[in-house]
């Protein structure tokens, strides 16, 4: 069934005195439980779709919907409570609250949620549950990604989207975070979707598109996804 | 804390890691709140005390003086309609004698009645009010205080030209007397050469020859009566005793100046917490405004997760309202604590024994509200910037801002001349105007405010100087006991050595025009007089005319004259009739409120033909005093000396009043740079990090900042004067009253010790900027996306 529907989305923005067109009639859909990997080099416009698909950004043109519900005609008051209840972000610099706790950012995300998961469940889930009285400061990079996937999960939404989030980790820890997200998606039933610019992250995906400077070029479903652990780069 | 919503364990840690800054706005919000609720505190619990004392004390409607009548007289006149309660006593003008064969002493010396429901009581404040011997007498507190006399004291006096000595019992208070001056010419009180006593009725007939009458009567005034009715009505029935004047309260000297000293009170309570708000507003606005630029990425998230942009909003506008709330709540309680205080104080100042001391927790409640609304305004304004961040927006590094071309490079010559970093510094003053433009506005005001501060110490002493030397120019100011023949000037050289002088005629009369009327002194001076020297509001000297009135500026305003205006006199001498004359000029005066006239014309207009009342004159004689002293019609000998010190003591009251201000100016400025100068190194760290970079030291970058910063003081300073100055002539009008008129132009030495004051702050200041790029993370700054 599905969960995400674009519709001919274009997308111009104004930077300074220069016109840049990020999206050009952009479309496709993703199943419920789907773990969609959008690929592409930057500034090919996935970030700028994620946030559309995600409630931040509105299109100039252009549907989406959720369902059957079109997101894109909502103000901005429904934007707020579709962001609140249906979505969960993950960014690439984690973008985590410096002066709260590990638990803390965390309980800033349920306190307004409709329908939470238990704090502990998910701080025992994304192996913080020594750290959640740290603040970010005193949590290393991978930590506080686990943090972020944490606050994001904790809302109990349908929709996990992930802006590059092992773009500024290493190796070891950008696997344990795709684990992690691997996890939530079968785990928690979840739908996932992944931007990166790393092609290998795109072998462990269910569904693969290809995003080039603005445009969707290819978008594939991929027969055999590769376990986390099988992930090399 | 356990239960706190996350958004405000955030707020909690947001205020404590700018507490600095937090402190420095609940320091100005406090010093403000406090004053608002203590000013008004005080003037409320002064006026009330006041009331209390009148009603306990029966303070007269009505204060008639007469040549004499007869006591029985008293009964009838309680039986008009209107009047509730008279009292007849005896008023007499005496001296005390001291040790000091050179010094004069004067007493005012009145009956008291045993009677429990006479006007005007006293209330004992050591000692005993039982007169049971015919000697014994009750002395004035304040003037008992600062002459050291004490119950069982012997004192002794003398009373148209005998002499007596009288035991103390008690020293008093008397509503009357609060604001203890001996006539309208003194203006200001003088506790330890004026004095009053109160003795029997029997003592005070037989000193002053009145046996079975008085010559002053005391009328308490029904309720619903009307005032100017009854005084018609009084006046008419006592002119055949030889009415003398009626005061009445609202014209009661020690009333009207202690009402004109509340009113000053209300007014600084109204006006200066307002300043320290508006201040404390625009700080949290330029705060909060650098808060949400510097916070984009956390809104942005914020917004993610869910949170609407109101909430986001309300976050940021939590902050203002924490300080409001606190600064509010903190303030109104210290302004409790401090109300309490300064009434006593002032209660004490003023020798008003009934304390009255009430907490107004609408005041309270109004401070905090006022902070409050004040902070919330100043919050969405400063934070409004949020509701138009988009989250996707706030994900994006912001476009660069379009480059310019600053001012001055069109003046090629000079721009080009300029090195490198001097560019750098100009185009950064240039580049973010709206932080400059605060950095300017706070170091102008700050300079703004030193300059008025410093002008008040300047100009009180300019004041003095101008008046006692410039204005007045005699050494002595001789007063009669009652108007003598101008030939006395020549009697009074062979009494002295003189150096020169003339008569005078010196009377108090109610000046009227249109609807308005004031009580006011009148000279009258020789048309080429030596002793004074009048000048009109541009410094041009005036003569006296040979007809008609000159005005001081502050009469001339209080009754709307203008030069050619004709004005009503109402002579106190029984038996005259009003006479109207011309205004023919206008003229400056730093003390006191007058009118001048021609010493012929007043004489011919409302006395008679060749009378005095007293004289001017320049002596070297070592002796004066002692010579004078013996002179029986001789009510007071003043040496221009001994007024000035009279105004010194007076001013030093005003003085350690205008210290409090000095001070709240003083935190106010340092607040404002202070908060500024952080502000606007928060905003820069990145900048700062990147030049790091480049290979600039520390020093060179704190070079560079300084440089910025004392360009900013300067023009500071140069804007500060206009606003000081204008601030200063407001503030003289306001502070004016009928005592003293301020003409505050700053003077040169209030400008330089502004320069200093002001350096000093920023130089503070700056040192915050040294710490800051001192502890500069370069590297830490620039991995954060947020700068």
């Amino acid at each position: 069934m599905k969960i995400l529907t674009a519709e001919k989305i274009q997308k111009t923005f104004q930077m300074g005195e220069v016109q840049v067109n990020a999206l050009i009639d952009t479309s496709f859909s993703v199943e419920e439980g789907e773990f969609v990997v959008i690929l592409g080099p930057s500034g090919s416009g996935k970030s700028t779709l994620l946030n559309i698909l995600g409630g931040m950004d509105t299109p100039t043109s252009g549907k989406v919907f959720l369902r059957d519900v079109e997101i894109t005609s909502y103000d901005e008051k429904e934007l707020t409570l579709y962001r609140r209840n249906n979505i969960g972000f993950v960014f690439q610099f984690y973008n985590i609250m410096a002066n709260l706790t590990a638990r803390e950012n965390v309980e800033l995300a349920t306190e307004i949620s409709r329908d939470p998961l238990p704090i502990d469940d998910m701080l025992h889930a994304v192996d913080l549950w020594d750290r959640q009285d740290h603040f970010p400061s005193q949590m290393s990079g991978g930590e506080q990604q686990r943090v972020s996937i944490a606050r994001a999960v904790a809302k109990n939404p349908e929709i996990l989207l992930c802006d590059e989030p092992t773009g500024a980790l290493d190796y070891e820890t950008g696997i344990s975070i795709l684990a992690l997200l691997k996890k939530v998606n079968l785990e928690m039933k979840k739908t996932v979707i992944l931007i990166t610019h790393n092609a290998d992250i795109a072998l462990m995906a269910d569904r693969v598109l290809k995003m080039r400077s603005g445009e969707i070029i290819e978008d594939f479903t991929n027969p055999n996804p590769l376990s986390v652990e099988e992930i090399k780069w | 804390m356990v239960n706190m919503k996350k958004i405000n364990t955030m707020l909690l840690r947001m205020i404590l890691q700018s507490k600095s800054q937090f402190i420095a706005i609940l320091v100005i919000i406090i010093t403000g709140i406090s004053v608002f609720t203590a000013m008004n505190m005080v003037a409320i619990n002064m006026q009330s005390s006041l009331d209390l004392y009148y009603a306990q004390n029966s303070f007269p409607h009505f204060f008639i003086e007469s040549t004499g009548f007869p006591e029985n007289e008293t009964k009838k006149i309680k039986s008009i309609p209107g009047v509730e309660n008279v009292t007849g006593r005896i008023t007499l003008e005496g001296r005390m004698l001291t040790e000091d064969p050179n010094e004069r002493v004067n007493l005012r010396i009145k009956s008291t009645s045993s009677n429990e429901d006479s006007l005007c009581t006293n209330t004992l404040m050591e000692g005993t009010m039982n007169l049971k011997d015919i000697k014994d007498v009750l002395v004035i507190d304040q003037f008992a205080k600062a002459r050291g006399i004490k119950p069982k004291d012997k004192i002794t006096i003398q009373v148209g030209g005998l002499q007596y000595t009288l035991n103390v019992v008690g020293t008093v208070a008397n509503p009357e007397n609060v604001y203890m001056m001996e006539n309208a010419q003194s203006l200001l009180p003088d506790s330890k050469s004026f004095g009053a006593l109160y003795v029997t009725e029997t003592f005070a007939q037989w000193a002053g020859n009145l046996p079975g009458s008085y010559n002053e009567l005391l009328v308490k005034m029904a309720p619903d009566t009307d005032a100017d009715i009854l005084k018609d009505k009084l006046e008419d029935r006592m002119e055949v005793y030889g009415l003398k004047q009626t005061i009445d309260r609202e014209n009661h000297l020690s009333n009207s100046v202690l009402i004109a000293e509340f009113t000053n009170l209300d007014t600084m309570a109204d006006s200066l917490p307002l300043l320290f708000l508006i201040v404390a507003g625009l700080i949290l606005m330029m705060m909060l405004g650098r808060m949400v630029k510097r916070d984009r990425m956390k809104i942005g998230v914020l917004k993610a997760i869910g949170y609407s942009s109101k909430s986001v909003l309300l976050h940021y506008v939590g902050y203002a309202l924490t300080a409001g709330v606190l600064g509010g709540l903190t303030g109104s309680l210290a302004g409790m604590a401090l109300a309490g205080w300064m009434t006593r104080f002032y209660l004490e100042f003023f020798h008003i024994p009934v304390f009255n001391i009430e907490v107004y927790f609408y005041y309270i409640f109004l401070g905090i509200t006022l902070s409050t609304l004040i902070c919330i305004v100043s919050g969405i304004i400063g934070a409004r910037g949020v509701l138009r961040i988009a989250p996707a927006d706030a994900m994006r590094s912001d476009a660069p801002k379009a480059g310019k071309r600053i001012l001055i490079q069109d003046f090629t010559k000079f721009w080009t001349k300029l090195a490198f970093s001097n560019k750098m510094v100009a185009k950064n003053i240039f580049r973010n105007k709206k932080r400059s433009g605060f950095v300017l506005a706070g170091v102008a005001l700050t300079f703004g405010m030193m300059l008025f501060t410093n002008s008040m110490s300047g100009v009180i002493d300019q004041l003095m100087n101008k008046h006692f030397t410039e204005f007045q120019k005699m050494e002595y100011n001789i007063t009669f006991q009652k108007p003598v023949d101008s030939s006395t000037v020549y009697d009074m050289t062979y009494l002295v050595d003189v150096d020169a002088i003339e008569g005078k005629i010196e009377y108090p009369f109610t000046i009227s025009h249109g609807n308005k009327e004031k009580t006011a002194l009148i000279l009258g001076l020789k048309r080429d007089t030596q002793f004074y020297e009048l000048q009109d509001s541009d410094g041009n000297p005036v003569s006296i005319p040979n007809k008609g009135i000159l005005l001081s500026k502050n009469l001339a305003s209080a009754l709307g004259i203008e030069k050619g205006d004709s004005v009503r006199l109402k002579s106190f001498i029984p038996g005259r009739e009003d006479v109207y004359t011309q205004v023919r000029g206008i003229i400056k005066q730093s003390l006191g409120m007058s009118g001048y006239m021609n010493i012929d014309y007043m004489g011919d207009l409302l006395l008679e033909q060749n009378l005095i009342t007293g004289v001017f004159l320049d002596s070297q004689d070592d002796k004066l005093n002692e010579k004078l002293i013996k002179a029986p019609n001789i009510s007071s000998v003043m040496s221009s000396e001994a007024s000035r010190a009279v105004y010194d003591e007076y001013m030093t009251m005003m003085i350690l009043s205008i210290g409090f201000m000095v001070v709240f100016s003083g935190i106010l400025g340092f607040a404002i740079v202070y908060n500024a100068t952080i502000v606007n190194l928060n905003s820069r760290e990145m900048e700062f990090s990147s030049m790091r970079v480049l290979g600039f030291t520390r020093n060179e970058i704190f070079r560079m900042i300084l440089k910025e910063n004392n360009i900013l003081l300067i023009g500071g300073i140069l804007l500060g004067i206009p606003i000081g100055t204008i601030f200063a002539g407001y503030s003289g009008a306001a502070l004016s009253t009928d005592i003293y008129n301020f003409e505050m132009t700053p003077t040169f030495w209030a400008f330089i010790l502004s320069t200093i004051y002001t350096i000093i702050f920023v130089t503070i200041a700056q040192f915050a900027t040294y710490r800051k790029v001192q502890s500069l993370d370069f590297l830490g700054a620039l991995k954060s996306r947020e700068s």
